[in-house]
This record gives structure tokens, C-alpha cells and sequence, in this order.
């Protein structure tokens, strides 16, 4: 006899209003059913009444963990629709705080994925390395959420000293290289908990469109930085990491090794940092009638921006967001069924879920 | 050929437009919505969204439906004056969240499929972004 267990919307392994309605036959889950919206804030409409600095500060809350790339995806578009062009320093200091919020971004999921393995050694270490990629973004920007470094045409704040993050870089690569990776990719905890479960096949992962480490983790290779290139991820040398296995041992596995690619990117990204300005010294920023599209690979997968002006308008006509969890986030379904009811906090979690995104 | 070429092949479209953001775009009066995304999703593109504008009052919406084929964005906009417009939630299942927000936010109807609340509650109206509901 089949019965229903509702997980959320509020929940002790989950801190944002999230509902998984599973539908379970004894201890295995049969279907489950996915309810959102618990915090939706409309956020796309407020857009509608903002001008273009109040629109960044908007879509920067659209998520608190990767603030830096959602303005970065709408200054993108606007850079398209207002004809800047920002310099090679600008596009420089993009990649390294978009690689520093990957690296915060994946720590902290590895800290909370280990504390749902039961690992809760692993989860106050991750938030120790946690610590210090927050402290080299608050060296840079002067904050550790909303960062407010973008601007059409560039950067708002320079890296004055590039050395001294690199030093950073390296002690925390040591650390995340000598603990961090061994665990999630070898140890016999992680693999007795994640390996086999919560399995989401290619072919599936395809036909919901699912982006980020959470495709690659299924065998779909696809990562923007490689196959679209923006900011100044054409000139770094970086390897994507891939496994087929679509379990959440996979989802494990691909998101460590990014961690150690993000911190390749960042050494390049520091070294060869170029000379010169940060951004465009525009007096006026003039927009163009029309829509200009752009997309970023974040953290969680890809994050689309539509953009839409009308000439002489202080405020955009429309402003679409399309984050990364609201597109892998469906494919849980598929993921838990067959599962254990033990099972389903761990695998909701590998996705690396961002409510906030979802809620936008 | 590139695989832009061939889907302008495959769908029998004359060519594209590319526009500042580097994404091709295809003329949608001879294709219908769920022609256009059985083609795509055979090419093996990646459904990536639709964005929904409303249209000054009387025109209805403008439906911008973006994929993703080999990190080439591929857009087809089509104008909606019914608020009606075929779903394509059975061809290509990342258009579920997709479709159910455009109808919570613009009260557009994807026919041939069911509804349910999404970023909305049950007791909710329809069309939360349209304008005349703001003003």
C-alpha cells in the first residue's frame, strides 16, 4: 500500500521553503511531486521600475551566494545594448571573482552534503575553507555577500594587489587538495552513502535540460566558460570535469575536481592580470532600442539573461532570468524515485538546490 | 554545414538573423511552436527558456523561445494575440516550469496540458506580471 510523506516546506535539513511531496511504497520512494514558489518575489516585475544602477543592486539579490554572477550576466547584456566594450583588466577581475564565488559556492555545498552524509567533521572544515575564499572575496570588494563589483563597461574596484590573493589561493588549494578531495573522491564514507543513489541518466538529464555540475555529472560535457566563452575565460587554460555515472557520487566527484580547476583559473587569472583601467569612463551610459541576451556559467549551471530597452528609457521594458536550479531542480523527481526515504535529503541536496534562484 | 544551417534545412526556413548577442534568430510564420521544438530537440538542442512580453494593449505577447545547440543560442519569437499557444511540455520536459510561470505571470494558456500552482498559490489569479493588473 502505497502512502505520502511531504518534506518541507519548512524542514530541519533544509533552511528555505521547498516542498517534496514523495509518494512511497514502505521505506522506497515511488514518485514524488515538487512544490516551489513559497517565497516568490516577483522580482523579474520590480526590474520593470528600476534605471540601470538600481536594477543591478536588484538582480544581485536575486541570489546571495552567486550575486557577483548574476550582475555579471545583466551587465553582459547591457554592455550589448549600450556598445561598451570593458577592458582586458575588467574582464580579468571578472573570471577572478567569478572563480572565487565558485570555489565559496562549492565549499559550502560539499560542507552541507557532508553534514547530510552524517560526516559533520567534514561539514566544520568546509566551512573553515569557506572562511577564506569569503575573506579573499571581502579583501577585494569589501563585502562577503553582494560584492557590488559590477558595472556596465567593467569593474567597480581594481585588485590592487594580486600577489597577496595568490598567496591566499595557494594555501587554500594545499588545504582543499590535502583533505577535501580525498574525501569526497575516496573515502569509504562518501561512496557506501552516494554511490548508486539518486541516479539521473543522460538521457534524462538531457530531456530536462539540466545544466551546471549536475549535467556533467550525467555525461553532458557542456560548460559555458568552454563553449561560449565571455569575460577572459578564452585565454585560460582549464580542464572540464565529466562523469557518467549520474549518481550522487558523481555530482561529488565533479564538483571537487572544480574546486582544484577554479583554483588553475585563479592562479592563471592573477598572474597575467593586465595593466590598465577597470572599467570604461563613460560620462553618460546611452541604451539601444532592442534585446540583448546573455548567460554565464555559475556555480549550479547556467544563468540566462534577456534584456529589453527601449532608447532614451531610464528603465528596462523586461528583464527575464532563467537561473540554474530552475532547470535542475524538476529532474529531483526522476532522481528520488526508487530511492530510499533516508535517501532523499542527500540527493535533493546534490543537486546544490538555491531556493532563493528558484523564488526570484 | 553548421548546425544552425541545418536546422534552417530541416524546418525549410530561409536563413536567419543574428543578432548583437551573437544568437541566431529564425522567422516563425511558416513553423509552428511544437514543429519548431520537435526539430530542435531531434538536433539534440537544449530547451533553454521562453521569455514572455506583453505587447502595447490589444497585440497580446510576444513568446521568445531560446535554445542552446553546441553553445550557439538559437531563438524563435512568436506573437501570440489568443493567449494561446500549444505546449511543448511532452516534447521537451524542461519547458514544464517554464510554460506553468509564463501562464502564472502573463495568464497565457500552453493548451494540451494540465496546470498546476507553481510559483503561485491555488487561490491566486493568473497574470501577475500583466500591466493593467500593476496599475
Amino acid at each position: 500500500m502505497s502512502y505520502k510523506m511531504p518534506m518541507g516546506p519548512y524542514h530541519p535539513g533544509l533552511e528555505e521553503p521547498y516542498k517534496l511531496e514523495m509518494t512511497c511504497e514502505g521505506e522506497t520512494i515511488s514518485d514524488a511531486q515538487l512544490h516551489i514558489g513559497f517565497n516568490f518575489r516577483g522580482i523579474e516585475n520590480l526590474a520593470e521600475g528600476r534605471n540601470h544602477v538600481q536594477v543591478i543592486a536588484l538582480m544581485e539579490r536575486v541570489c546571495g551566494i552567486c550575486s557577483f554572477i548574476h550582475t555579471l550576466t545583466l551587465c553582459q547584456a547591457m554592455e550589448t545594448l549600450t556598445g561598451l566594450t570593458p577592458p582586458p583588466r575588467a574582464r580579468y577581475i571578472r573570471v577572478i571573482m567569478a572563480e572565487l564565488e565558485r570555489l565559496h559556492s562549492h565549499v559550502l555545498w560539499a560542507g552541507i552534503a557532508a553534514k547530510l552524509m552524517g560526516f559533520k567533521t567534514m561539514f566544520m572544515a568546509c566551512f573553515q575553507y569557506r572562511e577564506q575564499v569569503m575573506d579573499m572575496l571581502e579583501a577585494i570588494s569589501g563585502n562577503r555577500v553582494n560584492y557590488s563589483m559590477n558595472r556596465p563597461g567593467g569593474v567597480n574596484r581594481d585588485i590592487p594587489d594580486p600577489e597577496a590573493i595568490l598567496r591566499m589561493v595557494n594555501a587554500l588549494e594545499g588545504e582543499i587538495a590535502r583533505v577535501l578531495v580525498p574525501v569526497f573522491t575516496s573515502s569509504v564514507t562518501a561512496r557506501s552513502r552516494c554511490a548508486g543513489i539518486g541516479v539521473l541518466t543522460q538521457e534524462k538529464a538531457a530531456s530536462c535540460g539540466v545544466v551546471g555540475p549536475n549535467a556533467r555529472a550525467s555525461g553532458i560535457a557542456q560548460d559555458l566558460r568552454r563553449a561560449a566563452p565571455y569575460a577572459a575565460y578564452e585565454e585560460m587554460e582549464f580542464e572540464v570535469p565529466v562523469e557518467s555515472a549520474g549518481d550522487v557520487r558523481a555530482r561529488l566527484m565533479v564538483r571537487a575536481l572544480e574546486m582544484l580547476q577554479s583554483c588553475g583559473i585563479l592562479r592563471q587569472a592573477l598572474t597575467k592580470l593586465p595593466a590598465g583601467e577597470y572599467h570604461c569612463n563613460e560620462s553618460k551610459i546611452v541604451f539601444k532600442t532592442g534585446t540583448a541576451m546573455s548567460r554565464v556559467e555559475a556555480p549550479r549551471g547556467e544563468v540566462f539573461y534577456s534584456v529589453t530597452w527601449k532608447e532614451n528609457s531610464r528603465t528596462p521594458s523586461r528583464v527575464h532570468v532563467r537561473t540554474p536550479t530552475y532547470v535542475n531542480m524538476p529532474a529531483v523527481r526522476w532522481m528520488v524515485q526508487g530511492a530510499r526515504i533516508a535517501d532523499a535529503p542527500l540527493i535533493q541536496a546534490s543537486i546544490d538546490p538555491c531556493y532563493s534562484c528558484t523564488d526570484r | 554545414m553548421n548546425p544552425v544551417e541545418i536546422i534552417a534545412e530541416q524546418l525549410k526556413l530561409n536563413g536567419c538573423t543574428t543578432d548583437a548577442s551573437g544568437a541566431s534568430w529564425f522567422a516563425t510564420e511558416n513553423i509552428g511552436v511544437r514543429e519548431m521544438a520537435t526539430t530542435l530537440r531531434s538536433a539534440g538542442a537544449r530547451f533553454i527558456t521562453i521569455t514572455a512580453t506583453e505587447l502595447p494593449t490589444g497585440q497580446g505577447f510576444r513568446l521568445e523561445y531560446i535554445w542552446d545547440l553546441d553553445g550557439k543560442l538559437i531563438g524563435f519569437a512568436f506573437l501570440v494575440t489568443d493567449n494561446q499557444v500549444p505546449s511543448i511540455y511532452d516534447i521537451t520536459e524542461a519547458a514544464d516550469w517554464i510554460e506553468r510561470e509564463v501562464h502564472e505571470e502573463y495568464a497565457i494558456d500552453f493548451t494540451g496540458r494540465a496546470y498546476e500552482p507553481l510559483l503561485l498559490r491555488e487561490d491566486n489569479r493568473p497574470g501577475v506580471y500583466l500591466h493593467e493588473v500593476g496599475k
